[in-house]
């Protein structure tokens, strides 16, 4: 069984290889040498306490090889679902095989377990080996960012992409044995798979651990803490930009400046206090602060005529120290439902009826 | 020794159609079974369900004495060809014999080996690439090879040509004949079954319709050609299987186990050919069959009605 399972895997486990050997040699040979000039770029800056603009520009240079990597592995587990998990059995039952399969001296529960659990090892030492050779090559970039929460950060690094390769495998494999067809099945894997590519980052991951929120009065010594302050929707929304939360966190939501009743607080209530013409173009946020740091002074002024208003806003955040404990638990989330998708494979090939 | 088959009131039913109805059949070991039917009338079903592929909806089933697929040792005895010959297109001949070796203790592997080189076979070929009558003896061959107590062959001539038909039946015969294994091979064709079978089922709509040896079947049916008369003119001994009739002209199609005695009539012995198809137009058509002694009385002129109305046709 395991020799009929190597034989019918060995095209895609050799494709495979191919482009694993690719990716490690490039990560490999291009990563030590950016540790390397990382290295000896903080060595030569740090006296001079001077690193911000050699930090923008190594980032700058490295960003476009970053994203394409991270693209990749956030492909890597899709692809496994696709080309490793629907044909898996959808293939047999396409061209009737599994009737020949079935009808050797072995059990078909046992044919399955060891096509599940043979492709399915693979499938998690695949994205284990590119994760780990991802999230090395990645250190210092990771670094300079200074959190690993971003969306696609978070899910290509450590232990999450062997969470997914594992999730995506059993659920192409339960397509293919539910549709008895291999490219519906591949079509069925990718969209559940995007699908939750969107939801999780989204909507799951924020809620997995308890976040925290402070709450920042809206006076001087807060408004000289900010980056800068940003407004919205033609200035119905003012937010103050980069409050200080603890280094590394992850910040949920940061709502608008609220009054004490909760109500957001529009800039035309208070148009005197802010630097400045509050009408004409807007930035909207992430676009540039309206004034950015080294008008501090205009900022402490607008805080401290605010102050008196009793106004405040909030910002909830997952702190750094959560990270190990949310891949940990997203990680064991897809695994559970891998380890579901299988046994329900299980349960339908003992009830198949063809 | 044990039935090779043995099912009790066995039904299948996928959704709303009724595939196999009340099908009991007990067929005795040492046997070549033709399971002869139309298109449709239930023989993969039947199959499927001898083999553990399908689980029966309704009814008991044992294959030589044991519950199909309820067992590796139970899939071991028993040997399946799906319909169309299923092979894996991208491994090679070789790769068959190979993974009839690792999936199967009681692997014969000169055997198979003997047989793909009398085929004239190409081990390195991929069986994709062979023809529908090589693929069908690939099959053939893994199937014979793990030597199965019984073989069941699903239609696996449908798709061959007349001289590859004679050839895969001719290596069928000798591979059993060798090895002392029964056989259950279905075909709508009889001539397919003619040269190769002891035992005969004919399976219309769903139902069971004969089974037996096909000597002894061959035996018990005549062909009666006489003067037009109602089948209740006929001894009560002769079981009227279909009747046919012209303006002057009765041909009754009877079976009885003790022969047909002599009256003013003809009476010869049907081939298997016309035994088989007489009862499957039987099956298709059971508003024409011949009633039973008591609704005869009832429906007596309903039938000659619809006696005349034949005769008229023609």
């Amino acid at each position: 069984m395991i020799w009929l399972t190597w034989r019918q895997f060995r095209a895609q486990a050799i494709a495979a290889l191919v482009i694993l050997a690719a990716a490690a040699t490039y990560l490999l040979l291009s990563g030590l040498g950016m540790h390397h000039d990382y290295a000896a770029d903080m060595a030569s800056c740090t006296p001079l306490n001077d690193c911000g603009s050699m930090q923008n520009q190594f980032q700058g240079s490295y960003n476009a090889a970053f994203t394409l990597l991270q693209l990749f592995l956030i492909v890597t587990p899709a692809l496994i679902g696709i080309f490793w998990g629907a044909p898996l059995i959808g293939r047999e039952f396409e061209n009737g095989t599994h009737q020949l399969a079935w009808n050797q001296s072995v059990m078909r529960s046992r044919w399955l377990a060891v096509k599940l659990a043979g492709v399915g090892i693979a499938s998690i030492v695949m994205a284990g080996l590119l994760s780990f050779l991802l999230t090395w090559w990645a250190g210092p970039l990771d670094q300079i960012n200074g959190s690993r929460f971003a969306a696609a950060t978070f899910s290509t690094r450590d232990i999450v992409p062997l969470g997914y390769a594992a999730f995506a495998f059993a659920l192409g494999t339960t397509a293919g044995l539910l549709l008895r067809r291999t490219v519906p099945a591949m079509a069925v894997t990718l969209a559940v798979f995007i699908g939750l590519q969107i939801l999780v980052p989204a909507t799951i991951r924020p809620n997995l651990l308890p976040s925290t929120t402070v709450t920042f009065p809206v006076n001087q010594a807060t408004a000289s803490q900010a980056d800068g302050i940003f407004m919205n929707n033609g200035g119905s929304d003012v937010y103050f930009a980069g409050l200080p939360v603890p280094q590394g966190s992850w910040v949920i939501s940061a709502p608008p400046i609220e009054d004490s009743s909760g109500q957001v607080v529009p800039a035309s209530s208070h148009l005197d206090c802010f630097p400045g013409p509050a009408q004409g173009p807007v930035p909207a946020p992430g676009q540039g602060p309206v004034s950015a740091k080294g008008g501090g002074d205009r900022f402490s002024q607008t805080g401290a005529c605010l102050a008196g208003y009793d106004l405040h806003e909030t910002v909830t955040y997952q702190p750094a120290s959560h990270y190990w404990p949310l891949q940990w638990l997203e990680t064991g989330i897809f695994l559970v439902l891998a380890a579901l998708l299988s046994g329900s494979c299980f349960w339908l090939i003992r009830r198949r009826q063809n | 020794m044990t039935a090779i088959l043995q099912a009790q009131s066995l039904g299948k039913r996928y959704g709303r159609r009724q595939a196999l109805a009340e099908c009991t059949l007990e067929i005795p070991p040492g046997h070549v079974v033709g399971l002869v039917g139309p298109n449709g009338a239930g023989k993969t079903t039947l199959l499927k369900i001898a083999c553990g592929m399908l689980v029966p909806t309704t009814g008991r089933i044992e294959v030589l004495g044991e519950q199909p697929a309820a067992s590796p040792a139970q899939l071991a005895r028993v040997g399946y060809v799906a319909q169309d010959t299923p092979t894996y297109a991208n491994l090679s001949v070789a790769d068959h014999l190979k993974f009839g070796a690792k999936l199967n203790p009681r692997w014969d592997a000169k055997l198979a080996q003997a047989r793909i080189e009398q085929l004239d076979l190409d081990p390195k070929q991929k069986a994709g690439k062979l023809s529908g009558g090589q693929r069908a003896q690939l099959a053939l061959t893994v199937a014979v090879a793990k030597r199965p107590e019984l073989l069941i062959l699903d239609e696996p001539v449908a798709s061959l040509d007349p001289l590859a038909r004679r050839g895969f039946l001719r290596h069928l015969m000798e591979s059993v004949a060798e090895n002392d294994t029964s056989v259950i091979l279905s075909s709508h064709l009889v001539s397919d079954l003619e040269r190769v079978c002891d035992y005969l089922i004919v399976l219309v709509s769903s139902r069971v319709q004969l089974a037996g040896e096909t000597e002894d079947l061959l035996a018990q049916h005549h062909r009666i050609v006489c003067t037009r008369r109602k089948d209740t003119d006929l001894p009560p001994e002769l079981e009227v299987i279909w009747a046919e009739h012209t303006d002057r002209q009765s041909t009754f199609f009877v079976r009885s186990e003790s022969g047909v005695p002599a009256g003013d009539w003809s009476a010869e012995h049907l081939d298997l050919e016309d035994l088989v198809l007489t009862y499957m137009e039987r099956g298709a058509d059971p508003g024409r069959r011949p009633k039973t002694q008591t609704a005869r009385e009832t429906e007596e002129a309903q039938a000659v009605q619809a006696a005349d109305t034949t005769g008229d046709a023609r």
